[in-house]
């Protein structure tokens, strides 16, 4: 494991100390948690502006892209196709 | 027909369980990247698509092209197999099978036809291998995994009941 000095804003640093007691974790623990979560919240969003596609998701996240699928699923949130995508997406059956 | 999947629309029909009914009906073909994908970790819809490359209902193809590849990567930011079910459509003409925003609009510049999950659940409803409560049920799951937005949902849903 890497070992980085950081100032933090008191603002954070009570943030951290507030959920180690919540948690009944170490700070660092805590540190490091927030940390994997911001990742996590940032990359979804990412996907969500469609930004980063379903498989880069997946690889950021170290998940399969059906775990991905599942989680995109559990927290709510919207695939990125829009309406015009989907209307054009028939084309493909008329030709049939 | 024969249809292009990347792994984001070929899951999904597997979590709803009708890939099985699209796979009598269309010739699926997936790159191996796509298959790696699909079948990386022990869960039902890897299982469900082993069986199905295992029974030749899928098709597994290999692609050659590394350098234009990584270039659909570079210039669209598209992870490698959805990059490579995109070439492997474009290079054998035919439409694709994708539920991801970068790989659509992809398409859109490359002049690429495309589809999603939801027009196979349509599809075969409209083509009598389902009946409207067996649809109605996909639908609702399928806007559970898929989370399409509410306006693409209400329009399945009118389409099912023969509105449009």
């Amino acid at each position: 494991m890497a070992v980085i000095s950081l100032r933090l804003k008191d603002r954070d640093f009570k943030r951290v100390n507030e959920l180690s007691k919540i948690e009944h974790k170490d700070k660092s623990t805590v540190a490091r948690e927030l940390i994997e979560h911001g990742w996590e919240f940032l990359m979804i969003k990412l996907y969500r502006e469609g930004k980063l596609s379903l498989s880069t998701l997946a690889s950021k996240l170290e998940l399969s892209v059906s775990e991905t699928i599942d989680l995109l699923s559990e927290f709510g949130i919207e695939s990125p196709i829009e309406y015009d995508d989907y209307l054009k997406g028939f084309e493909v059956f008329k030709k049939k | 027909m024969n249809i292009v999947f990347d792994s984001s629309t070929l899951i999904l029909l597997a979590k709803i369980e009708i890939l099985r009914i699209v796979a009598d009906d269309i010739q699926i073909i997936i790159p191996e990247r796509v298959e790696a994908e699909c079948t990386a970790k022990e869960s039902f819809d890897g299982k469900l698509i082993s069986t199905l490359i295992e029974e030749g209902k899928i098709k597994v193809e290999k692609n050659r092209k590394r350098e234009i590849i990584n270039k659909l990567c570079k210039d669209f930011k598209l992870h490698i197999g959805e990059a490579e079910a995109l070439y492997m459509a474009v290079e054998k003409g035919r439409p694709i099978a994708v539920d991801d925003l970068p790989t659509i609009k992809a398409c859109k510049v490359l002049n690429q036809s495309f589809t999603t999950a939801i027009h196979f659940l349509i599809n075969i409803f409209k083509d009598g291998r389902i009946d409207m409560q067996t649809a109605t049920v996909k639908l609702e799951k399928l806007s559970l995994y898929g989370q399409y937005n509410r306006r693409i949902i209400h329009n399945a849903r009118k389409r099912l009941e023969g509105g449009d």
